[in-house]
């Protein structure tokens, strides 16, 4: 298993500098720069300014200063448009209203998809299961941005319950309605693959034979079914978690919550080429570290497994 | 030397002085009478988050709203526009207007207790000016016509010989390098506003952070997050804190306008734009929210006039004279925005918008003519005239752009790509010239005509048609001095109704939903520039 | 939507270990195709969508790009869905026909999720086809960049490539399309290795076949059940993707649209009465979404020999 971690920590390394040299690139190749603007400014003042943020040198030193500021001080530069803050002082401020509402979109999507997957396939083919299938594949064709709206709309306009958006500090009123919108797809997502799985593993010899010694069917369910079933649905959660990072940016936009989602946007529209390195770079390792995660998890549950 | 003396309106003063204890548990308006509520607390909503928070730095509508509550300027404005005094309290000029001279009151100070002095202007001037800084709005001095102003920006001379001297602690003068009759309307500017000589060198780019920021205006910063929300509270060291009602503003960022309008219809914010496409139906279902009032602000196209086909002046004419101005306003804008055929809105100060040709005839003359415009410069079905529209991404910007593009199609068979870009993207095309017809907007930066003029000036940054007129530069430059210079403008208007290197479309309005229970929003002021200090919240 | 990997992994896995007997498995699956109720509803509802995006054209009475003045202005009252005005859908808020704005989003959005998935399936397929017949250094060579590539999240690319190069519908075909053929290359490598020692290949090999005509006459034709299921899988995937941009306002230009343009900007509007703006594109989107999905299904069950 140690080895298994350490060759996929090798594998990290490659993953993110590949991953910081064509963001760059991409980045340096676009029409317009940071300090495009709508009257052009005296060249003496963009080269002065330009110096100072090291866009003077060529690419791969600017890289290479890049990734050693990284490395060394965990510096990830001033941003570019805010010249106020710097690109650590953004992803402080931001990255954790991303990480609560994500992780508690998370924990729903989780909960109650497992919760929705299991009772369907308990009660196959009662008004349960056509009420859970029903929910996931409404659920998963929803797409967030149309969630957001209709949510606001009954929850906000209609019954004034909720805040229409904003985050204050994320207190609960303000989790809501963000965490519904981003967690809705996934969450039908899990509940469909729980319940597939769960019905073939219901449908097993080893279940029946427990079934056949007289074993309580809760004992059965809890002891030997639920572990099994969860593993396609593991596979599933490092692609979702890519997604509801990616959905970050949809709910930022909406409920103006101010998450790491919205500043990668418009760092990309303003061309502030460190925050979206510092995001991307942020975004990257995150999902390398949490798919590691998931196959860890994975090795460690299905016996199967041998890394 | 012989010098003028102006005294200025003192609105704010006499509110100051009508404030009287209240009886009763509800706070009433010193002037006005009003019940106040309890809860003296503006929230309204900016599509973005501005860039900087910097007076030297803001290039923004909605961080120029935040600097006026944060900082004062030499003078600040009446809810209608006029001038009226800030920190400085009068001024003085010589008789050919090169020289001005502003007296400093002696009771305003930084956040901080310090005093807020001449050398605050004179260093703030100066770093606005400085390459060192590389503000965005550094070429606003030089219109100001600052001595050396120019030289400084472009780094030729060394800041310390701009015109901008502090002659004690509470004496600024401005040397001009040509006579400039509305000099004092341009210092109303946040450009020019003074900033904490101090805090800034002590904290450098980080001083504008809450915590780090110290002000002299009627708020200090107490939150600042970014594209979430930042607020103001109330500075007790403001000289005229005790006209001072509101108690907290907050800017919340919401980039959707319908979601910012959910938001208004919740009561969680008290002011939004009007979502696009709904003015009329809003002014039916919340004639007490809707408001309306005309801006200092054109909308046009730039035609490209380097290259075929919009070298031709019959190309440029015809297209102008058919863009649906009375259809975009009426359907898409609904908000009682005014049709534009001179550059200049009519709601610029002392400017009276000339006749010009086009803008007599009828739409159907206007087709007509255009016709034949078309056919003439050798368009026609069989040879149709093919072109870009070119436009930041915006859903306003859009529509106009569909609209425009549909009724040339339909009236000139025009074939028309539309192209939006992100904004970047656009200013980057734009600027190589790399267009053919490309979506512009302008709002004067001051109240008079040249602020707008100034763009077709063939040397202006502006001037993206690259529209090239001896005559206009000569006219421009002698109404710089002249103390009429209305005779000028109306020649301008009438070249450029003729030479079309740009399409005006409408004049702007400022349109807005804020709650009834708000008051004090200065609907007159054609610049928009409102300040937080004369607003109220009345008991709702 | 998210393709459910493991599921597709699972058939591959069953194809792999039987024995191929070529005509008779795909008449053996075609007929348990068409039992699949589900399937075949969804195949009809599928191809009834497509002739609309085809047919549809000839019924309007307002092409995609066409103003009505009169209507416009006035959306919430005028630009109701009625068959007088011919706006059988109703109005966008310009007062453009959304019948025929719904076929052209229609249009393009079929075409991005067909296109990217043939993007996907292409590269995917030959890549993984290669990794797995060369086998050795190479295929982990080609494997382990696989891996390093699937840590990255392609969203944040995508959305870069967007806002650096502007939107084009080929930069948003091709930036799609390259996101998705990772875990394609994948399954078809690992049905690679186990084709591989086939005695058919082994033949085609003893005769001197080159490699690269063995991959392309042996093994792609053999590996092609399971990457129409994936791709069929993959489909809605990409209109979802494409919906996705277009929220952010980095999809197709105008007056083209696409059916996340009508979406959202439908979802957005729903307070103002306009319902029609939402509920006929997202029809539409919601109805092949899931044809596709239970299509994909009906695929896997009737290709997997392990259920026959």
């Amino acid at each position: 298993m140690l080895n298994f971690i350490i060759r996929r920590l090798g594998l990290a390394i490659p993953s993110l500098l590949i991953l910081i040299i064509i963001s760059f690139v991409l980045m340096h190749s676009a029409p317009g720069g940071p300090f495009t603007s709508e009257k052009p400014l005296p060249p003496i003042v963009l080269a002065n300014i330009e110096a100072k943020y090291g866009l003077d040198k060529p690419l791969p030193i600017q890289i290479a200063n890049y990734v050693w500021g990284i490395v060394t001080d965990f510096d990830f530069g001033p941003s570019f448009r805010y010249k106020d803050r710097t690109v650590n002082d953004i992803i402080e401020v931001g990255f954790p209203v991303t990480i609560k509402y994500g992780f508690w979109s998370f924990l729903f999507a989780v909960t109650v998809g497992v919760f929705l997957g299991v009772v369907a396939a308990l009660r196959h083919n009662t008004w349960a299961d056509y009420t859970a299938v029903g929910i996931a594949i409404g659920g998963s064709v929803l797409p967030n941005f149309v969630m957001a709206p209709l949510l606001v709309l009954l929850f906000t306009v209609k019954l004034g319950w909720l805040p229409g958006g904003g985050w204050e500090g994320g207190q609960i009123q303000f989790l809501i309605l963000p965490v519904i919108a981003l967690s809705t797809s996934y969450l039908a997502g899990i509940a469909r693959i729980t319940r597939s799985s769960m019905l073939e593993v219901l449908h097993s010899n080893f279940i029946r034979t427990a079934k056949a010694k007289g074993l309580p069917s809760s004992y059965i369910i809890w002891r030997h079914a639920l572990k099994p079933a969860m593993l396609p649905m593991l596979s599933y959660l490092g692609p979702a978690f890519v997604g509801m990072v990616t959905g970050s940016m949809i709910i930022d936009q909406y409920f103006s919550t101010g998450g790491i989602g919205l500043h990668f946007v418009n760092g990309a529209l303003n061309r502030d080429y460190s925050t979206i390195m510092g995001i991307t770079i942020l975004v990257g390792t995150l999902t390398i570290v949490f798919n590691m995660l998931v196959d860890i998890m994975y090795a460690w549950i299905d016996p199967k497994i041998r890394y | 030397m012989k010098t003028i003396t102006r005294s200025l309106a003192a609105g704010i003063v006499g509110v100051a002085l009508a404030s009287t204890p209240a009886l009763a548990t509800h706070k009433t308006h010193p002037v006005t009478g009003e019940v106040l509520s309890d809860n003296q607390t503006y929230t309204y909503v900016s599509i973005d988050e501005s860039s900087s928070l910097d007076p030297g730095l803001i290039e923004d509508v909605s961080g120029a709203a935040v600097a006026r509550d944060l900082f004062e300027g030499l003078l600040t404005q009446n809810a209608d526009g006029t001038l009226a005094p800030g920190v400085a309290t009068r001024y003085t000029t010589n008789a050919d207007k090169t020289v001005y001279t502003f007296h400093l009151r002696r009771n305003a100070r930084w956040s901080n207790g310090d005093p807020v002095t001449a050398h605050d202007f004179e260093f703030a001037w100066k770093r606005a000016v400085s390459p060192e800084l590389a503000s965005p709005y550094s070429w606003y001095m030089e219109i100001m016509s600052i001595k050396n102003g120019a030289a400084v920006i472009n780094g030729e001379k060394d800041k310390d010989e701009l015109g901008a001297k502090a002659l004690d602690d509470y004496t600024f003068q401005v040397t001009l390098e040509a006579s400039l009759p509305y000099f004092p309307s341009m210092v109303v500017h946040t450009t020019t506003m003074p900033v904490p000589t101090k805090i800034v060198n002590a904290f450098g780019d980080e001083w504008t952070k809450p915590g780090n920021m110290v002000s002299n205006g009627a708020y200090v910063l107490s939150e600042h997050v970014l594209n979430e929300r930042q607020s103001r509270v109330r500075n007790d060291l403001y000289w005229n804190n005790d006209a001072t009602i509101l108690d907290k503003v907050t800017t919340v960022i919401i980039q959707d306008e319908n979601a910012a309008f959910n938001r208004y219809i919740a009561g969680e914010v008290d002011q939004t734009a009007p979502p696009s496409g709904q003015f009329n139906a809003l002014k039916k279902s919340m004639p007490n929210d809707v408001h309306t009032n005309p801006r200092l602000c054109t909308y046009y196209y730039n035609f490209n006039m380097d290259a075929a086909p919009f070298d031709d002046k019959r190309v440029r004419q015809a297209l102008s004279y058919t863009i649906p101005r009375d259809i975009i306003i009426d359907n898409i804008l609904q908000g009682g925005q005014i049709p534009a055929y001179t550059f200049t809105p009519g709601a610029t100060a002392n400017f009276t918008v000339p006749e010009v040709a086009f803008g007599m005839m009828t739409q159907a003359e206007r087709d007509a003519a255009a016709v034949k415009l078309l056919a003439e410069a050798g368009y026609s079905k069989s040879n149709p005239l093919k072109a870009t529209i070119l436009y930041n991404t915006s859903e306003g910007h859009k529509n106009i752009a569909i609209a425009t593009s549909q009724m040339w199609k339909q009236k000139l068979g025009v074939e028309i790509t539309l192209e939006n870009q992100e904004w970047k993207t656009f200013l980057a095309t734009k600027g190589a010239g790399d267009f053919e017809i490309a979506r512009a907007g302008w709002c004067g930066d001051y109240n008079e005509a040249s602020t707008f003029l100034d763009l077709v000036n063939s040397e202006s940054g502006y001037n993206d048609s690259n529209y090239n007129n001896p005559v206009v530069d000569k006219l421009l430059a002698e109404a710089k001095t002249m103390s009429d210079p209305n005779g000028n403008y109306t020649q301008i208007e009438k070249i450029i109704a003729d030479d079309m290197p740009i399409a005006p479309i409408y004049h702007y309005t400022g349109n807005m939903l804020l709650k009834p229970y708000v008051k004090g929003y200065p609907f007159n002021n054609v610049e928009g520039n409102w300040y937080s200090r004369n607003m109220y919240i009345t008991a709702h | 939507m998210l393709v459910d990997n493991k599921k597709v992994q699972e058939l591959a896995d069953n194809m792999a270990a039987e024995e191929l007997t070529g005509r008779s498995l795909l008449q053996d699956a075609r007929h348990r195709f068409f039992k699949n109720k589900m399937a075949v509803v969804s195949l009809m509802i599928l191809v009834s969508i497509i002739i609309f995006a085809f047919v549809g054209p000839y019924f309007a009475k307002w092409s995609y790009e066409e103003i009505d003045w009169a209507t416009m202005g006035n959306v919430a009252e005028m630009g109701r869905p009625s068959i007088e005005s011919g706006h059988f859908f109703g109005t966008d808020d310009l007062g453009r026909d959304l019948y025929s704005r719904v076929i052209q989003g229609t249009q393009i959005s079929l075409t991005v999720g067909f296109v990217g998935s043939l993007i996907a399936v292409f590269v995917g397929t030959l890549y993984g086809a290669t990794a797995g017949y060369l086998g050795g250094t190479v295929d982990n060579i080609m494997m382990r960049t696989v891996d390093i590539l699937m840590a990255i999240p392609y969203m944040f690319f995508l959305i870069l490539l967007l806002v650096m190069f502007g939107r084009s519908i080929s930069l948003i075909f091709v930036g799609i399309g390259l996101i998705s053929w990772l875990d394609m290359s994948r399954i078809v490598r690992g049905q690679t290795l186990s084709l591989k020692n086939k005695e058919f290949i082994e033949a085609a090999v003893a005769s001197g076949v080159a490699p690269f005509n063995i991959i392309r006459r042996h093994i792609v034709p053999n590996v092609m059940g399971i990457v129409v299921v994936y791709a069929t899988l993959l489909v809605p995937g990409m209109i979802m993707t494409e919906s996705f941009i277009s929220f952010l306002g980095l999809g197709v230009q105008e007056p083209q649209t696409s059916w996340g343009a009508l979406i959202s900007s439908g979802a957005g509007r729903l307070q103002y009465g306009t319902y029609w703006q939402l509920f006929f594109p997202l029809f539409f989107f919601i109805a092949t979404l899931l044809s596709f999905f239970f299509i994909g299904d009906g695929l896997r069950d009737a290709l997997d020999p392990k259920d026959r």
